[in-house]
């Protein structure tokens, strides 16, 4: 009873944390149908600036700044201010003017804000943590129940806190005149403006009030422990964003509920499951799973608000950028279409080009470096098929790439070599078997997620997809036996033909060539046969597809077992040629990254992926030459969240969408009206 | 900047030369490389039912839509009671007066009836008599205060189309702009919201009406545009015009 009842306390406080951040979330979900990622980031900057506004001194950008040393309610009240302009300037300028632009953009375009927010604060504040200080009401001692509970005073303040805010938010948005055109925007923006709302005006609002309520949960994360640092929003961001999708995302007291079960979950968990402090990240997102399954409209949601999703998520262009960005772009788009009328000649093009370019590189480092760039490229084709060809945004890819990794690893060396002693040279033949029977493991893990989610429409392919990432990466760093845990897997043999080593940068590189070959062709195949056509035709708007009798639910099911299938293939060779892999390899950022890479190089393109990746690992490498960058490693990341931004405000259908495969025949391009 | 408004608004047949309420000139709008109306002109005196009629594809709403602002303009000058509003955002237009009742009504569904009575207000900032107007606009349509409380996603398509209509007169506009207010209403229902219609001239408001039905809009109104591919065509008084003209834009011929 007293451990049970001090979980609960435990849980309490944190499900108070998530339950303030989910409301950012259900809140700007709720008027502008946006999942903005991005809040994670804002929730540790609530963190970092409360902790700087209450320290006498900061370093900053590496040198000492004094600060005021304010006590802990006025720097709170400081960092929520702040915290809600950044919210406001953050949508006037990545989301605003994607208002009416394709779905998939301002969600892109929030995962680049975070990225952006991320490396920023890293900068300014340095990788290490920020210790929060000393507030005299944590000094009090602490408050007993039953004799045996522990609530500190700054629990209680937590909690109350929490409670405060939201009732405060509930009665605003039902009483007031703001509360109340912040719900008739959220209905029907057009009538809202019909009827003299400021639509424009509101969502800033929303924006504001979401971001101020994700600093008051930040501050009061570090607060409760302790700390605050740049990567800290990230977990308690997904976290948030799963409760708010628990309790039904667009709905206040669903996200409350929300936040208050998984806090509880997972203080619950952790306390009675064996081992279950490692688990603890796991369950929330197992919670997710399980509930879409069978109540995708969360607890309290509404059905209706979730089925948004109409009309083409990548197509349109932008009407933003002045009359010579417009030129450049429409001189690249004619260059474009003539490199996709040439199509194949084109691709045997590059590749005769990068066949020269392999044999003629004399430096073992730049051939270890391009060979990184096809692996990239292929994962890249990977995700492109899901996020590029049939419109849907997958978080979770990396995970595919782990399974193709970690099953060859495992079977190579755990099982093999130390559980059989099997020299890996022996079985060389093996490799090439667990290339297919990887990407089918990793297609029959699309296949489980995918059937639930993806008769719904809308962003719950993102958000399932976020937690199955997750899931596998825990599952990576816990499970010691199957994984080796956080050791990662040394050893792995590099590929080997009739008892030949490929293990030559060289011979790696023509090796992943040839594999990039294989996707390529593959995926091309398919996405000029019916499935294919399916799939653009769900991209560019599934309400028509369905109506034109597109069973979109199988044809997605399909993309999604696709793209998975190339993730686990490509995962095999990762392995093999890295010769070692650790969880690390497959977190989210990766994912993130590569979602860039596909952005970048062109969306829905076949060597559009090649190309992203070649530009920015090549760009990754030239750019460590530069002395500044070279002090702050990371704003290479906040760059390429900034060009993103302006990709996708100026040009959301990405830079190469004329080459993109669509439905129309090449010679009725002419007459589609714009 | 305000130029001469009349302030004496009814009744109809005006004898003197009356300052027009709304003067638009030369408007239009393009959909891409698609023109969908070109170099539109109208002129809406105060106190009078003007209609716009045309087939399907005529690019009535698309007007409309321009001159509540929901649509940029290509080209084209609005000026609503002496002033210049082509640039205005949606929003404020409300506040000078024009105030849009739009196709397929719109309501704030999950919202009380009463709700979007206060909504129709919002431009407006003399919060003290909207208590008032929502009782004399109960009093235009009974039924509305019958179901102040009930969400208006639950009302019927004559009782929403009421609401959106009392919801557009919250803002005490000059000019209701309305967009086929009986599209798919029982014919009982239609001839209730027409007479409503000349209810609301009565109280003093002009009106700009697009209606499928163009023998009824022709009936009801002072004046009549007709509309064909963007353009307007033919105008002339509501007793003036001739319907079979009327009826051979319909068909496509250039009588």
């Amino acid at each position: 009873m007293d451990y049970f009842g001090q979980l609960l306390a435990n849980g309490l406080v944190l499900g108070a944390i998530y339950a303030l951040t989910a409301v950012a979330f259900t809140l700007v979900y709720g008027v502008v149908r946006l999942v903005n990622f991005a809040f994670g980031e804002l929730f540790m900057l609530g963190a970092f600036l409360t902790t700087s506004l209450m320290l006498p001194e900061v370093r900053l950008f590496g040198t000492v700044v004094p600060m005021p040393g304010f006590p802990l309610p006025i720097a709170a009240l400081g960092a929520i201010v702040i915290t809600g302009v950044i919210g406001v300037v953050v949508d006037r300028i990545a989301y605003r003017p994607l208002r009416n632009a394709p779905r998939l953009a301002p969600l892109i375009t929030s995962i680049a804000v975070s990225v952006v927010l991320q490396s920023l604060a890293q900068t300014i504040w340095g990788a290490e943590e920020l210790r929060f200080p000393q507030f005299y009401l944590a000094t009090l001692e602490p408050v007993v129940l039953f004799d045996s509970i522990y609530l500190s005073v700054m629990d209680l303040v937590v909690m109350a806190t929490a409670v405060v805010a939201m009732l405060g938010l509930s009665l605003f948005i039902a009483r007031s005149s703001l509360g109340r055109a912040m719900r008739a925007s959220a209905e029907d923006q057009t009538a809202a403006m019909l009827v003299g709302i400021p639509v424009n005006r509101v969502v800033a609002a929303a924006f504001a009030i979401g971001s101020g309520f994700a600093a008051l949960a930040g501050l009061l994360y570090a607060q409760t422990y302790g700390f605050a640092h740049s990567s800290m929003g990230f977990l308690p961001g997904l976290k948030a964003l799963t409760a708010a999708v628990l309790g039904g995302i667009g709905s206040v007291p669903g996200a409350a509920l929300g936040g208050l079960i998984l806090g509880l979950v997972e203080a619950l968990g952790a306390g009675y499951l064996p081992n279950g402090t490692a688990w603890k990240d796991a369950i929330s997102f197992v919670l997710l799973v399980g509930l879409l399954y069978m109540r995708p409209q969360g607890l309290l949601g509404r059905p209706e608000l979730n089925s948004a999703g109409r009309g083409s998520l990548l197509g349109g262009a932008s009407a933003a950028g002045a009359g010579w960005l417009q030129a450049i772009f429409a001189r690249g788009d004619a260059l474009l279409a003539r490199g996709a009328a040439a199509g194949t000649p084109a691709a045997f093009g590059l590749l005769a080009v990068a066949v020269i370019v392999g044999l003629m590189v004399p430096s073992d480092y730049w051939l270890r470096i391009l060979t990184m760039v096809v692996i990239y490229g292929m994962l890249a084709s990977g995700l492109n098929v899901i996020v590029g060809f049939a419109g849907l945004l997958d978080l979770g890819f990396v995970a595919f790439w782990a399974v193709g990794s970690y099953l060859t690893s495992i079977l190579f060396v755990l099982v093999l070599k130390d559980g059989y002693g099997v020299a890996p040279q022996e079985v060389w033949w093996l490799l090439y078997l667990n290339l297919p029977l990887a990407g089918l493991l990793a297609a029959g893990f699309a296949v489980l997620l995918g059937t639930p989610t993806l008769k719904l429409r809308g962003d719950y392919l993102a958000i399932m997809t976020l937690g199955f990432g997750e899931i596998v990466r825990v599952v990576a760093i816990n499970w010691m036996d199957l994984t080796n845990g956080p050791m990662g897997i040394r050893g792995i043999p590099a590929p080997n033909l009739f008892g030949i080593a490929l293990g030559s940068p060289r011979a790696q590189f023509f090796f992943a060539l040839a594999l990039a070959v294989v996707v390529v062709f593959a995926v091309a195949r398919l996405v000029r046969s019916y499935v294919g056509r399916a799939w653009v035709a769900i991209r560019e708007d599934e309400e028509a597809a369905e109506a034109m009798g597109v069973p979109t639910a199988r044809y997605k099911l399909y993309a999604y077992a696709t793209s998975g299938f190339v993730g686990g293939f490509v995962g095999v060779f990762y392995a093999h040629s890295q010769q070692y892999i650790s969880p690390l390899n497959f977190s989210l950022f990766e994912n993130i990254l590569l979602l860039m890479l596909v952005v970048l190089g062109g969306l829905g393109t076949f060597l559009g992926p090649f190309v992203g990746a070649l530009i920015w690992i090549v760009f990754l490498q030239l750019a460590l030459d530069l002395p500044f960058v070279q002090a702050y490693p990371e704003t290479r990341f906040a760059l390429l969240g900034v060009v993103l931004i302006v990709l996708m405000v100026f040009r959301p259908q990405g830079l190469a969408a004329s080459a993109r495969v669509g439905l129309t025949m090449p010679g009725a391009r002419a007459k589609e009206a714009a | 900047m305000a130029e001469i408004v009349p302030i004496i608004h009814p009744t109809a047949h005006a004898e003197r030369p009356v300052e027009p309420l709304l003067k638009v000139s030369g408007l239009s709008v393009a959909y891409g490389r698609i023109r969908a109306i070109d170099g539109v002109d109208l002129t809406v005196e105060p106190g009078r039912i003007v209609s716009l009629v045309g087939s399907n594809g005529a690019g009535k709403t698309t007007t409309l839509m321009a001159l509540s602002g929901l649509l940029p303009l290509a080209a084209g000058k609005i000026v609503f009671a002496g002033e210049d509003i082509t640039g205005l955002a949606p929003e404020l237009r409300v506040g000078r007066g024009i105030a849009h009742v739009p196709e397929r009504r719109r309501v704030f569904a999950g919202m009380s009836v009463r709700e979007n009575l206060v909504l129709g207000a919002y431009s407006r900032g003399d919060a003290m008599e909207i208590a008032g107007d929502i009782e004399r606009l109960t009093s235009l349509f009974p039924i509305l205060g019958k179901r102040m409380n009930q969400a208006a996603g639950t009302l019927s398509g004559g009782e929403q189309q009421m609401l959106a209509i009392a919801r557009g007169l919250m803002s005490r506009p000059q000019l209701l702009i309305m967009d086929e207010p009986t599209m798919g209403l029982a014919p009982q229902m239609i001839d209730l919201i027409l007479d409503t219609v000349l209810e609301i001239r009565k109280l003093g408001t002009t009106v700009l009406l697009v209606e499928q039905n163009a023998i009824e809009a022709i009936r009801l109104s002072d004046h009549v545009y007709v509309m064909r591919l963007g353009r307007v065509v033919h105008e002339d008084s509501g007793a003036g015009i001739d319907p079979e003209r009327v009826k051979a834009f319909y068909m496509g011929v250039d009588a």
